[in-house]
């Protein structure tokens, strides 16, 4: 994917992150936790010109939940909203052990999509998110068994590297999907070079989403449809519209990056479209909530 | 074992809920709830270790 995409029109996928497992209404009241609220954004969010929802699950109080029947509900109350979206589950799970991260994938229809964190990532001042190969490994097995397509969450450039020889050891279905994330801390650091060097480093082939955490969401979802890639946007990854105003809803965020899309002249993909991109070995008429039929690429 | 700096309030930090969360009785704030899971020491965690208000409160 590159500047030529662009000039070609190709359309843009655009993820919302809805809610997230860090933060909470604590930070944001407009942050969905329940599966009533998050279906509700989703439905918000597919009218903006959203294609793929990025799901974790949280108990009645705001605090993480893992288990398969949580996020059964959760998943359940966007499709019965909003039908044709594509369905994605985190894996992530920091201080979590493997069982249980594995739980989100076990849904019955399987998410259409799973995030795979391909490195460590650093939480507060004494916690690592460690996502060894090992567990990677083993989440991508079962996401490939359930026809789940995996997203490349890629903290930084290590985790481009982690990308090759996380194909060494398994087969893609193409193309390899990939997330660059941009922010403080372990992440890239979100200076334009790198978002550069980060698209040139990728495997031949590969899509790339644009997350830029907090104030860095709307420039670098900028320079990804620019540069032929899809975006990401929404409450999990940034709570504010403007500095010191709080965003309203995730749907606010997507209509602004929607808008970007429309005057910059790239299209943005229909669900439809987001499918076709994502799993081309797929008819792109699946119905929604077909991830468990396998895919071959 | 839960931090003992770990309550559940509905109000406070100058903040209203609906259910109760988890606040920090040490640092006078709800916490993240990605946090709260250090705070009720779940599945792989441990206040004692991983969380910097309780090691600084304790010092």
């Amino acid at each position: 994917m590159s500047y030529e995409d662009f000039l070609e029109g190709r359309p843009a996928i655009v993820t919302a992150a809805l809610t997230g497992g860090v933060h909470g209404k604590e930070a944001n009241p407009a942050i969905p936790e329940t599966p009533e609220e998050i279906g509700a954004a989703a439905a918000a969010c597919r009218e903006a010109g959203v294609s793929v929802v990025h799901l974790h699950a949280r108990r009645e109080n705001g605090e993480r939940a893992f288990e398969t029947e949580r996020f059964q509900e959760i998943t359940d109350a966007v499709r019965e909203r909003a039908p044709d979206l594509i369905v994605q589950h985190s894996t992530g799970g920091t201080g979590a052990p493997l069982e249980v991260r594995r739980q989100p994938l076990l849904t019955d229809p399987a998410p259409d999509m799973a995030s795979l964190d391909m490195g460590p990532l650093n939480r507060y001042d004494h916690l690592t998110s460690e996502n060894t190969r090992a567990t990677v490994d083993a989440l991508y097995d079962l996401m490939d068994e359930r026809g789940i397509k995996p997203e490349l969450e890629l903290f930084n450039s290590g985790h481009v590297t982690e990308t090759y020889e996380l194909l060494e050891r398994r087969d893609l279905a193409d193309p390899v999907y990939a997330t660059l994330i941009f922010g403080g801390g372990t992440l890239t650091r979100p200076r334009p070079r790198n978002f550069l060097t980060s698209i040139e480093d990728l495997p031949e082939g590969a899509q790339f989403n644009t997350l830029g955490f907090a104030r860095h969401q709307l420039p670098f979802a900028t320079m990804g449809l620019l540069f032929g890639g899809h975006v990401r946007v929404g409450l999990e990854d940034n709570v504010y519209y403007e500095r010191g105003e709080l965003a309203e809803s995730n749907a606010q965020l997507v209509e602004r990056v929607v808008a970007v899309a429309e005057t910059l002249g790239r299209p943005v993909a229909t669900p439809k479209q987001a499918r076709a991109r994502t799993r081309p070995g797929a008819s792109a008429a699946l119905p929604a909530g077909s991830g468990h039929v396998r895919v071959t690429g | 074992m839960t931090c003992p700096y770990l309550a559940y309030r509905s109000e406070g930090d100058g903040r209203e809920f609906d259910v109760e969360r988890a606040y920090c009785t040490a640092a006078e704030r709800f916490v993240q709830p990605m946090r709260a899971d250090i705070c009720n020491d779940r599945y792989d965690l441990d206040h004692e270790v991983d969380c910097e208000i309780y090691r600084a409160a304790e010092q």
